[in-house]
């Protein structure tokens, strides 16, 4: 199976992933001629960073969910594997989906660089490069160089650039090489206007295209001439203001003016990578918290986001042929951008164009609606229903099993709260009534009734699960669990809500 | 068929909850007290009572067959429909023959021997519902209902 390496590089990128995490978990796969397995390595300094850690959470729990169900079952149906696990040989590296980054924490950037070893006219140039006042973890006001640099680089891509380009000499790197393959792709998710993603877009895929100058890397044959796509996300939301944050929004403008002007000549203008993905939002809505990092930074998702996270999608739905390179240079650099049919502040899934709206809209439904199911009525059911009762049965200890009350039960949770946390965000993404009955689900949406068809409600959920489970044999109830749900959500979503598949 | 019928309602002989004259009656005594020449209630309400109990298997299990009707409780309600049914018609029958005095005069028929027979019947069609709704074989054509017994869920 061909391989996704995903880089998901500050905030932004643990978010996006989380997005994607949620698309993939909903059942949604690319239609791509070939079967992709996705490799997420989250790169962020910030290890307490609240986004980051709600990321690897989900990960874990979606890796533990398709790795006790196996693929094939709708939803869970994409492979997502941490890199150690592709390394038969010597597992040097951690099994988690964080890219360690060495000498971070509890550093200062000035240590970091080994700023009082330098002679004096060094010391005077990297006065000059990193000049300037930035907050500490203490939220005290420091110079730049005294920087701590465990809450991230606070807006200031100078240092990222300088700390993330160890990604290159790292184990982590060095297993990602030679574990790449022709088939393999890369894709890199970084926001342009703050400090870690906007540095270590162009820094990760600099070092991906020059592997076959990097001596300590093996296998780097294949790396040159990756299939590299990339989403940059542009000023997207809103932040307070503080005046005593180094974050301004008023500077989102400025840095990613910088930022695209450095990209012209290193990352478009020699074309390095193969598609990248614009996506942005000046719709000026609810602010976030101003948050440096030293508060956890925890921002609600954002449509955005899930828009960044359907470029992935849409890059493994590009042709090989389209993503040709030669020497290292993408032959035909393709450009894009994600637009909705409605500008709204407050998107449902109608205001999605045609082909959106189809790849997603009864795919996310389904998991609402088993989120739904499992939420709201799956006690009543247990052990009561004909498809809970089918061997290999759902029974209470099942539920009571780490599998259901740990895995299945956590990315639930994070599925509602994703959703509801774009709902609440401006411009907000609420296709669902999460809290309304069954048969109002859906936003915009009314189910079909008439004379000979019932209501929508959970007897009728059960009828339908016990119509399907009929009959049917399963390797496992936590197989069954996923694949009963995904088959019923689907006709549900079909027939009564009138859902195109 | 008649004996047969005779032989469950009568309890075989060992438990009868009507008397002999009533089971007399039921097996088609003529009113004129010559011969077993009348009607065959025993084969009428038997019959009776196996369509009308399977019907109401197949109410709950194949026609409703709904996750709304498929608890034991829903089992026990379908149960109590079948024996007032059952007994309804076993009363019945035999009280409006009693009542127009439609019988030979020889026999001695009273209301009691009526509700007898119709907690015979009762009984009976309990005990096939009770039958057909326990074998999983039959059972599980429902979709709803085929893990629905008098015990469970």
């Amino acid at each position: 199976m061909a391989r996704l390496f995903i880089f998901a590089i500050g905030g932004t990128g643990s978010r996006v992933l989380k997005s994607l995490t949620m698309l993939l978990a909903s059942g949604i796969k690319p239609n791509s001629q070939r079967e992709f397995e996705i490799v997420p390595i989250i790169i962020d300094p910030h290890k307490s960073n609240e986004d980051l850690k709600r990321t690897e959470r989900l990960l874990g729990n979606y890796y533990s969910i398709a790795s006790e169900v196996g693929l094939g079952n709708g939803f869970f149906n994409t492979k997502i594997t941490t890199l150690d696990k592709l390394v038969s040989s010597e597992n040097r590296i951690s099994g988690s989906f964080t890219f360690n980054l060495q000498q971070v924490s509890n550093t200062r950037f000035k240590d970091y660089i080994d700023f009082n070893q330098l002679n004096e006219p060094s010391k005077a140039l990297a006065d000059i490069l990193f000049s300037g006042k930035s907050i500490n973890k203490r939220h005290e006001e420091v110079d730049l160089l005294d920087i701590e640099m465990d809450i991230g680089f606070v807006g200031n891509p100078n240092i990222g650039s300088v700390v993330l380009n160890q990604f290159k000499d790292s184990d982590e790197f060095k297993e990602f090489a030679s574990n790449f393959n022709s088939e393999d792709r890369v894709f890199i998710i970084s926001s342009i206007f703050g400090g870690t993603g906007a540095a270590g877009f162009p820094t990760i895929l600099k070092n991906i295209r020059d592997a076959m100058n990097n001596k300590n890397i093996d296998g780097k044959g294949f790396l040159q001439d990756a299939k590299i796509g990339a989403v940059t996300a542009l000023p997207y939301f809103n932040i307070e203001k503080d005046n005593d944050s180094p974050i301004q929004k008023s500077d989102f403008i400025g840095k990613t003016k910088a930022a695209l002007y450095y990209y012209k000549d290193n990352v478009t203008g020699n074309n390095s990578v193969n598609s990248l993905y614009y996506i942005a939002d000046d719709y000026s809505g609810k602010p976030y918290k101003n948050d440096p990092g030293d508060g956890g930074q925890k921002n609600d998702a954002h449509f955005v986001e899930l828009a960044s996270a359907l470029a992935v999608i849409d890059f493994l739905e590009t042709s090989d042929k389209e993503l040709e390179c030669v020497g290292g240079k993408a032959v035909k650099p393709i450009y894009k951008e994600f637009g909705i049919r409605n500008e709204t502040a407050d998107i449902k899934l109608s205001d999605f164009e045609d082909y959106t709206e189809r790849k997603i809209s009864l795919r996310l439904s389904q998991l609402a609606l088993f989120r739904k199911f499992l939420n709201e009525h799956l006690s009543n059911s247990v052990e009561k229903e004909a498809w809970s009762n089918d061997k290999p049965e759902i029974n209470k200890k099942f539920v009571d099993d780490s599998f259901y009350r740990t895995n299945v039960t956590e990315f639930l949770v994070s599925f509602g709260e994703w959703l509801k946390e774009m709902s609440d965000n401006k411009r907000g993404f609420s296709p669902f009534n999460l809290e309304s009955t069954l048969d109002s689900l859906i936003q915009d949406r009314t189910v079909k009734s008439g004379f000979f068809s019932g209501k929508v409600d959970f007897a009728m959920y059960d009828d339908k699960l016990s119509k399907k489970s009929k009959g049917k044999t399963y390797s496992s109830s936590q197989q069954k669990l996923i694949n009963l749900f995904f088959e019923t959500t689907e006709d549900i979503l079909t027939t009564k809500f009138g859902l195109k598949n | 068929m008649k004996e047969f019928f005779a032989s469950l309602y009568e309890w075989f002989g060992l438990i009868p909850l009507y008397s002999r004259d009533m089971g007399d009656q039921l097996r088609g005594w003529d009113i004129t007290c010559t011969d077993y020449i009348a009607t065959p209630w025993y084969v009428y309400i038997g019959w009776i009572m196996i369509i009308l109990t399977g019907f109401i298997y197949a109410l709950q299990y194949h026609i409703l067959d709904s996750s709304r009707w498929n608890k034991k409780r829903h089992w026990w309600i379908f149960a109590l429909l079948i024996i007032a049914l059952n007994f309804l018609i076993a009363f019945a029958i035999p009280f409006n023959t009693l009542q127009a005095g439609d019988f030979c005069n020889q026999l001695n028929l009273t209301v009691s021997d009526c509700i007898g027979f119709g907690i015979s019947n009762a009984l009976w069609s309990f005990i096939l519902f009770l039958i057909i709704s326990s074998i999983p074989l039959i059972r599980r054509f429902s979709t709803n209902c085929r893990h629905t017994t008098f015990w469970k869920p």
